[in-house]
């Protein structure tokens, strides 16, 4: 059962990157990572259960709290091309 | 199975290597680093590194990609397209990566049998059957890292140090700073300098409720839930840095979640308001002081009659004086890791909005 769960996880993380790779856009490679990003919790927590650790689980939940902070911060920058503004002078440039 | 997995996740690693190498946009290849940081991780969980994938997981969800893109907001967007190759740097490169490609060849196979770690199993065996009667942790890896190679660990938390006073010492202290009760119309300020324009062009005193208010409110969602967030991340950090002794985690790992919910913070609501939650003199504090606390417990074993960092002298019980000593040194660890953390955010972010 974990084993499917692991090859289907697998077999996606492969779609995602080839689109993490091939963009064509920047927002096709953003979606695309943070999606991956997902996979690879899931493929953690899965791969716990699979050799009976679930120790990794603790990695799966850091990934499940900041995995998208990186998401955020590129889009911040698509948006103000600076990380450190507040929202409130995204117009007064 | 666990193989196939390993042997999946490192040709995923190779793709992307190669794929962020091809890519002119420097933009795609931090976001595609991020993937490459993702995909570390998993290897290194198939690894049995559990420890190791922890830190990575902390370190490339987030503040590595922030710190590049805070890099790239100083310069161009695009690589440089070069006019013409040198055939010299070809070479040099290829002969450089040969030899290093040669070099591996005489390192042991994953898992081969002949490695120096199974012909010589003396402080392998020595960590796992004794590291709980003479250190205590059940995390085998704390013990080793907090105590058998204390001084490493002293090493490597004053290359972080290290780090963060190079990074203040190139791109915070360049600009004159405003400081942290600078007056209303300093240059460079531009918010409150906007927001005192604003009142005076409606006619009305703004009150101090009102200017910290921001008039246009966008995003709603990420800053309700940025704040729903935050309190579980800065929890899980603290379990982080209590919980290393027992399971995977540590000062490191714990520090970096930690400076994550700030910078977190940062991101949707402004360095503005970050840095008055955090003013940047309390992280160089911060940054100091858990130098300063690892150390001091190196020199007080000294001065208690023991080694640097041998930590049985700290208390009348060995084990009791070892679980103290690596209980302070981890939490050293973890303050100087968040303050260069938060500080290195500072300084990569504050390109305009000082």
């Amino acid at each position: 059962m974990f084993v499917a769960a692991t090859i289907a996880l697998l077999i996606t993380m492969a779609l995602t990157l080839w689109r993490a790779l091939v963009g064509p856009t920047q927002f096709d490679r953003l979606l695309a990572v943070n999606s991956f990003g997902t996979k690879t919790v899931l493929l953690i927590a899965v791969y716990g259960f699979l050799t009976g650790r679930p120790d990794f689980l603790d990695i799966a939940l850091v990934y499940a709290l900041i995995n998208f902070l990186g998401t955020i911060a590129v889009l911040k920058f698509f948006e103000q091309d600076d990380l450190g503004s507040g929202q409130y002078q995204e117009d007064d440039y | 199975m666990e193989a196939t997995v390993a042997n999946v996740l490192l040709t995923f690693l190779a793709v992307t290597a190669v794929g962020i190498i091809m890519l002119r946009d420097l933009l795609a290849a931090v976001i595609l680093l991020g993937a490459y940081s993702l995909i570390a991780a998993g290897a290194f969980v198939v690894m049995d590194a559990v420890d190791v994938a922890f830190t990575e997981a902390a370190v490339g969800s987030g503040i590595s990609t922030i710190l590049f893109l805070g890099a790239l907001s100083f310069t161009r967007h695009d690589q440089k397209p070069r006019p013409n190759h040198s055939w010299m740097a070809l070479f040099l490169a290829v002969a450089a990566g040969g030899l290093l490609i040669y070099g591996t060849l005489d390192m042991p196979y994953y898992g081969s049998a002949t490695s120096a770690a199974q012909t010589n199993p003396g402080l392998a065996v020595r960590f796992l059957e004794e590291s709980g009667s003479e250190v205590g942790p059940p995390n085998i890896v704390t013990s080793v890292l907090a105590s058998y190679r204390g001084y490493d660990t002293l090493g490597e938390t004053m290359v972080v140090f290290a780090a963060g006073i190079a990074v203040l010492s190139i791109l915070g202290l360049k600009r004159r700073r405003p400081g942290e009760n600078a007056p209303l119309d300093a240059p460079g300020d531009k918010t409150t300098t906007l927001v005192v324009n604003s009142s005076a062009d409606d006619g009305s005193i703004a009150s101090p409720n009102e200017m910290k208010r921001y008039p246009r409110q966008r995003h709603r969602v990420l800053q309700v839930v940025t704040k729903l967030v935050i309190p579980f991340v800065l929890m899980f950090g603290l379990y982080v840095q209590f919980h290393g002794d027992y399971g995977p985690g540590g000062g490191f790992q714990a520090g970096v979640i930690f400076a994550s919910g700030f910078i977190l913070y940062g991101l949707i609501f402004g360095l503005q308001k970050t840095r008055a939650i955090m003013p940047p003199s309390a992280l160089r504090i911060l940054m100091c002081l858990g130098l300063l606390l690892y150390c001091g417990t190196g020199l007080l074993t000294m001065v208690l009659g023991g080694n640097l960092l041998d930590y049985n002298v700290l208390a009348h019980d060995a084990l009791h004086g070892q679980h103290w000593g690596i209980f302070t040194v981890e939490l050293g660890v973890g303050i100087t890791v968040t303050g260069v953390m938060i500080s290195l955010f500072y300084n990569f972010a504050s390109k305009r909005s000082l």
